[in-house]
């Protein structure tokens, strides 16, 4: 869930239609317009990729009239489907999965079971990825890879590239050959199998 | 009779923090406040070049000496050569000795090879425009001829190889022929590193895209993550690339001096020695106390603020041994934060927020960074509506403010806090180079306990630190 409370403004004047704030939009919420970019108010989640990375600074972020929450409803849905697609990307589904927003992983669990089929769709429903934007793309990959989607990267984007290593891919050899200069992976799977277990009521 | 106050860091123009104008009164002003020397507590302190008498020209000096050493013959006349740096530099006494160090690599580098094609980019965290602040504000735009470039972890990326499968940079990190690697020592974020492969972290964070950072943070665990930046650096990709490192030397009194290698492992080895040595004593310290008012007061997000060399988000874990590998989670990483379901800890490892920390006044303190779980864990006062309007406008930080309290002066907040808190103990994130600023109260009580804590830490902890590590503990001597 996301209190929405910003939201992106272009400066026409200062547009030269470089489409770095189209590439960087976790919500897809930026289009062309001719050669101007053009903010769809509606997806805009308020997170400030646009207003970050726009070489010609034409971006502000505005304060809403009335803000408003995005988030995915996960009681109108059995629990154990919920639970059982975040145990099966490694998840506890009450674990939170982005730092900003402090969405869990039912809720994004939730998102995709409802049909959502890209990070961009579990971001605009949930507002996910759209705080620091840096630290929640793995586990939102991880949960669509788990519900048997394959999500098709944005074209041209670099919104995200591709669902990298976890814990329990590491290769033996690699553990072998580094765990003495301090890398605990067995001991840290251990912790993350743990988490993952843990019922509602913790423990 | 007490010491006097060090002069904390200054405020900071920033699109991250609320304009210097509204920050009218510092902590460190209050009568009941002192300062302590690191040196005076733990007599092995190194001796530093800066802060020092020579200014930051002994940083260039020392940046001269240890390049001359350098092999630098792969590059040739006409070559492109990136230097890579990270925003965290900057933050480090007020900026200019880190400026210094990536002034003198351009220049060495010109002169020791011939190239002129020598660019700068600089990594942030989550705030984008962090170092092209910085950049701008150092002159290094002009320095090095127009060929900077603030680079962030949303920019375009490469796919790079590793031993644990595909990872991705940052394109315009590596689009040159040569990297340099220009860093700092300085242990910072402990928490999350936990200091296994310091030298080498910024492979992982600062010059990586959001896949590398959010595997860091969600996919490998609190102490495995550490291997992700090794596995890039090590990968043939970055390895064809990798010229040498030059590293602001840093201990917790200041800059030590300039540490440059062609072997990343090797500087990575005696950084090892020197974060557990000298960072490890303060932090042990630091977990001594009782129960205070902590302030912070500093020109970074929240859980950057410096004291004694340290920032506040390791204090906040300084109830326990955050060196200490056997702890599975420190009291706040990303991961802990993560293991906090709805009513409470998911298992039993997690542990408390440091429950010394009475209360925290957040004088100033920038945004920038998901900072709500400070908020929800430690009561909190934020000095006026403009630091709490930075926070509410900021996406990182929408729920900060949903946590705290609004004073509309310094003088409220403090009044509160000591009402509230019932401690007169105040320990103050202001950046003071060479020593911390505290209340007389939480001097005394640092002075008595330092001795037995430079006892434990020499004697106990970090042989144990380094067993850890993998690290030979005959390297103290030699380093």
């Amino acid at each position: 869930m996301k209190l929405i409370t910003m939201v992106a403004r272009i400066d026409e004047e200062k547009c030269t239609g470089c489409q770095t704030c189209v590439k960087v939009c976790p919500t897809l919420a930026i289009k062309m317009n001719g050669r101007k970019a053009k903010v769809d108010v509606e997806k805009c989640r308020g997170c400030g990729n646009c207003n970050q990375r726009c070489p010609s600074y034409a971006v502000t972020m505005e304060k809403l009239d009335k803000p408003y929450k995005v988030f995915v409803r996960i009681d109108d849905l059995p629990y154990e489907k919920i639970e059982g697609l975040c145990k099966k990307a490694k998840l506890n589904p009450e674990q939170i999965i982005c730092y900003c927003t402090a969405t869990r992983a039912e809720e994004a669990a939730a998102a995709i079971l409802k049909g959502a089929v890209s990070p961009e769709e579990v971001s605009l429903l949930t507002g996910i990825r759209t705080g620091c934007k840096v630290e929640c793309i793995q586990p939102v990959l991880r949960l669509l890879e788990a519900n048997g989607v394959k999500p098709k990267r944005p074209e041209g984007g670099f919104q995200w590239y591709g669902r990298t290593p976890t814990a329990w891919e590491i290769p033996e050899e690699v553990k072998e050959k580094y765990n003495h200069r301090g890398f605990y992976f067995n001991e840290d799977i251990k912790l993350l199998d743990a988490v993952r277990e843990a019922g509602k009521e913790g423990k | 009779m007490n010491r006097a106050v060090i002069t904390p860091q200054k405020p900071r123009v920033s699109q991250y923090g609320v304009d210097p104008k509204y920050i009218t009164k510092r902590v460190s002003e209050y009568p009941e406040m002192t300062s302590i020397v690191l040196k005076d507590l733990f007599p092995d302190t190194p001796e530093v070049i800066y802060p020092g008498e020579k200014g930051v020209p002994a940083v260039r000096e020392a940046a001269e000496k240890a390049l001359e050493k350098v092999d630098m013959s792969m590059i040739k006349p006409g070559d492109s050569v990136n230097v890579c740096a990270s925003h965290h530099g900057f933050t480090l006494l007020g900026g200019e000795p880190y400026a210094e160090l990536l002034r003198a690599v351009r220049d060495v580098i010109v002169r020791k090879t011939g190239t002129e094609n020598v660019r700068l980019r600089a990594g942030v965290g989550l705030r984008f425009r962090e170092t092209e602040e910085y950049m701008k504000s150092f002159k290094l735009d002009e320095y090095y001829k127009g060929k900077v470039k603030g680079v962030a972890p949303v920019d375009e990326g490469i796919p790079i190889e590793t031993e644990i499968g595909t990872l991705y940079g940052i394109k315009a990190v590596y689009d040159a022929d040569w990297i340099v690697h220009v860093h700092n020592s300085d242990v910072r974020e402990v928490h999350f590193h936990r200091q296994v492969d310091r030298a080498v972290k910024p492979f992982g964070m600062s010059y990586a895209r959001i896949e590398t950072r959010s595997t860091y943070h969600q996919n490998l665990g609190p102490r495995a993550a550490n291997f992700v930046a090794r596995s890039i650096f090590a990968s043939e990709f970055v390895q064809k690339k990798f010229a040498f490192a030059a590293f602001l030397d840093m201990s917790p009194s200041g800059v030590v001096g300039v540490d440059a290698d062609n072997d990343l492992y090797a500087l990575n080895d005696r950084v090892t020695v020197g974060g557990c040595k000298n960072y490890g004593k303060i932090m042990t310290l630091l977990g001594e106390i009782d129960e205070c008012i902590a302030a912070l007061d500093f020109p970074c997000p929240v859980p950057y603020v410096f004291a004694a060399g340290v920032i506040y988000a390791n204090f906040t874990g300084a109830n326990m041994d955050l060196f200490d590998l056997d702890v599975p989670l420190p009291p706040y990483t990303w991961y802990t934060e993560a293991f906090y379901g709805k009513n409470g800890p998911l298992v039993k490892d997690v542990p408390p927020v440091n429950p010394a920390i009475k209360m925290a006044v957040h004088n100033y303190a920038w945004g920038g960074y998901p900072s709500a779980f400070f908020s929800e864990h430690i009561p909190t006062v934020v000095v006026g509506r403009e630091q709490a309007e930075v926070m509410n406008r900021d996406p990182q930080n929408i729920e900060y403010m949903s946590c705290s309290v609004v004073a509309d002066s310094l003088d409220a907040a403090m009044k509160f806090a000591y009402h509230t808190a019932k401690t007169d103990k105040v320990i103050i994130f202001d950046g003071a180079a060479g020593g911390i600023n505290v209340s007389e109260s939480l001097a005394k009580l640092l002075k008595e306990k330092a001795p037995q804590v430079n006892k434990l830490v020499d004697e106990e902890l970090l042989p144990k630190w380094l067993r850890q590590r993998g690290v030979d503990p005959a390297i103290i001597q030699k380093s």
